[in-house]
């Protein structure tokens, strides 16, 4: 009885990962984004940045939950941070949540970025990535100095007044940067409001492409490691996709997926790659 | 693609931009173009009451506190006033400012911006507020004027309030608590990170009743950066 049900659901879910496949090729798209080989040498170090990106994405979930309750303005942004903390159901786990993810976040990225350096992976061909993934903590401080403020506590506020008045030693700029932030001559109901659309709305916007850009980039190029390790795993990937490409055209003979080609086209970049490196 | 065609397509051009971005940025940058260009303010112009100079003690200074009515988004007072019989947002919007009021200190000797502070003597407090409080003559007034120190408790390093303490060999000063800068009893500099003194109001006057009242305005000095260059405004 458990068997045959075991199978049916496996059936089932067969039927509608090949359903989805064929309309949308997303399986596929999938595989290729999820399978990464990655150097055996110091392979935790490699998982900084998921580490990043599980962070942000906690952030943008707390965040639009926080959302729910947070008021905006500043005779009532902070009773509402106090009813988050005291009264709403989990209030406290889940501003907790945002608010020791964002601290962690500039930690990991600061991981993620030593580790970057020191394996020499900014090196081409992936310079792009670096530039990009430097635009992405420019973003998350962004968010981090503007998030503070929206507490509307003595503390958030002094640091963002100070943060404020080191943007007016900017040459040139610097009052015209002060006034944009301060939405007026002094802190006051237009910093708050101002302060809240870049964070929940203008940054979020930014840097959301940014992170498709990077992950794109990193596939692109895959992880660095060393030459060895790299090139060895690589080809044993590729000799199991080629593998599995082989035996399911064993079963779909009569239709028309073309392999062969697509197996070139991979081959074609291992081979390139080696000449790279 | 001739040069007729060429020239539309750019006068079109810079036309159906403009339609799109200036709108945009004007809306965003409205707080530029008041200030920097406009050169109005957010803060009412009126005088605020600070209070009686009488309090004013010889060895420390005196702090108070001074609410100026601000005007931005919802505490607009053309917003407050729309619809009187049904409030909707009835409540004023202040910035809260703590002014910090001291009796000027013979200087000795002049100090060094950025090497040494000044030498000071006593702080000299007129001696009839001992026997009044109020009922002044236009001549104590004028003497209690020229006598007052009037500071901003915002650091003129990176805006911090300034507290006064005094250390163990019972010297007072002010101390920034954020980065350490520290400024004497008149308000020039003393130590620290500070490009200068403290931010002194221009406006002042003391009344008949002995009382100070002040508008919101600082001496901005050239070239030193605060969080405005160009208007007389500091947080």
């Amino acid at each position: 009885m458990i068997g045959r049900l075991r199978s049916q659901t496996i059936e089932t879910g067969k039927f509608l990962a090949d359903w989805m496949e064929d309309r949308t090729g997303a399986v596929t798209q999938l595989e290729h984004f999820l399978y990464e080989p990655v150097p055996k040498r110091g392979a935790w170090l490699y998982t900084l940045g998921s580490a990043t990106l599980f962070l942000i994405t906690l952030q943008f979930l707390t965040g639009i939950l926080l959302l729910f309750y947070y008021v905006p303005t500043t005779d009532h942004a902070w009773n509402s941070v106090y009813y988050i903390m005291n009264e709403a159901y989990f209030g406290q786990l889940i501003r907790g949540i945002h608010y020791w993810s964002a601290n962690f976040l500039l930690a990991v990225i600061g991981l993620h970025m030593a580790r970057t350096f020191f394996t020499g992976s900014y090196k081409a061909p992936r310079e792009i990535n670096w530039i990009v993934g430097v635009v992405l903590l420019l973003l998350v401080i962004g968010l981090a100095f503007t998030g503070y403020l929206l507490r509307w506590d003595q503390d958030g506020f002094w640091a963002s007044v100070v943060g404020i008045k080191i943007g007016s030693y900017s040459p040139f700029i610097g009052p015209y940067v002060t006034h944009f932030l301060l939405g007026g001559d002094v802190v006051g109901p237009a910093t708050l409001a101002r302060f809240f659309a870049l964070h929940v709305w203008l940054l979020p916007a930014m840097i959301a492409p940014f992170i498709g850009i990077h992950l794109y980039l990193l596939r692109r190029h895959g992880e660095f490691g060393a030459e060895f390790e790299y090139t060895d795993r690589i080809s044993k990937l590729h000799e199991r996709q080629r593998e599995e490409g082989y035996r399911q055209h064993e079963f779909e003979d009569d239709e028309e997926y073309d392999y062969d080609d697509e197996l070139d086209e991979e081959g074609g970049t291992t081979r390139h790659r080696r000449d790279d490196e | 693609m001739t040069r007729g065609d060429f020239l539309g397509f750019g006068v079109m051009g810079v036309i159906m931009g403009g339609i799109i971005t200036v709108p945009a940025a004007a809306f965003l940058l409205e707080p530029i173009i008041n200030i920097d260009i406009l050169g109005q303010s957010n803060v009412s112009d009126d005088w605020q009451e600070v209070g009686p100079v009488a309090d004013v003690g010889v060895e420390e200074p005196e702090v108070f506190i001074v609410e100026f009515p601000l005007t931005q988004i919802y505490g607009d007072q053309e917003i407050q006033e729309l619809s009187p019989e049904v409030p909707r947002s009835q409540e004023e919007f202040d910035l809260t400012n703590a002014v910090w009021l001291s009796w000027k200190a013979p200087i000795l000797e002049q100090g060094d911006q950025g090497n040494s502070g000044d030498t000071i003597g006593v702080p000299e407090r007129p001696a009839f507020l001992d026997e009044k409080r109020e009922g002044f003559t236009p001549e104590e007034i004028s003497e209690v004027e020229e006598s007052l120190n009037i500071l901003s408790n915002s650091c003129a390093h990176l805006g911090c309030p300034v507290r006064w303490i005094v250390n163990a060999d019972g010297e007072g000063e002010f101390l920034c608590p954020c980065h350490g800068g520290i400024y004497d009893i008149n308000g020039n500099w003393y130590g620290g990170p500070p490009p200068r003194g403290m931010y002194r109001y221009t406006q002042f006057e003391v009344r008949e009743n002995g009382r100070l009242y002040i508008k919101h305005a600082y001496d901005v000095e050239e070239g030193i950066p605060g969080i405005s260059t160009q208007e007389p405004y500091v947080v």
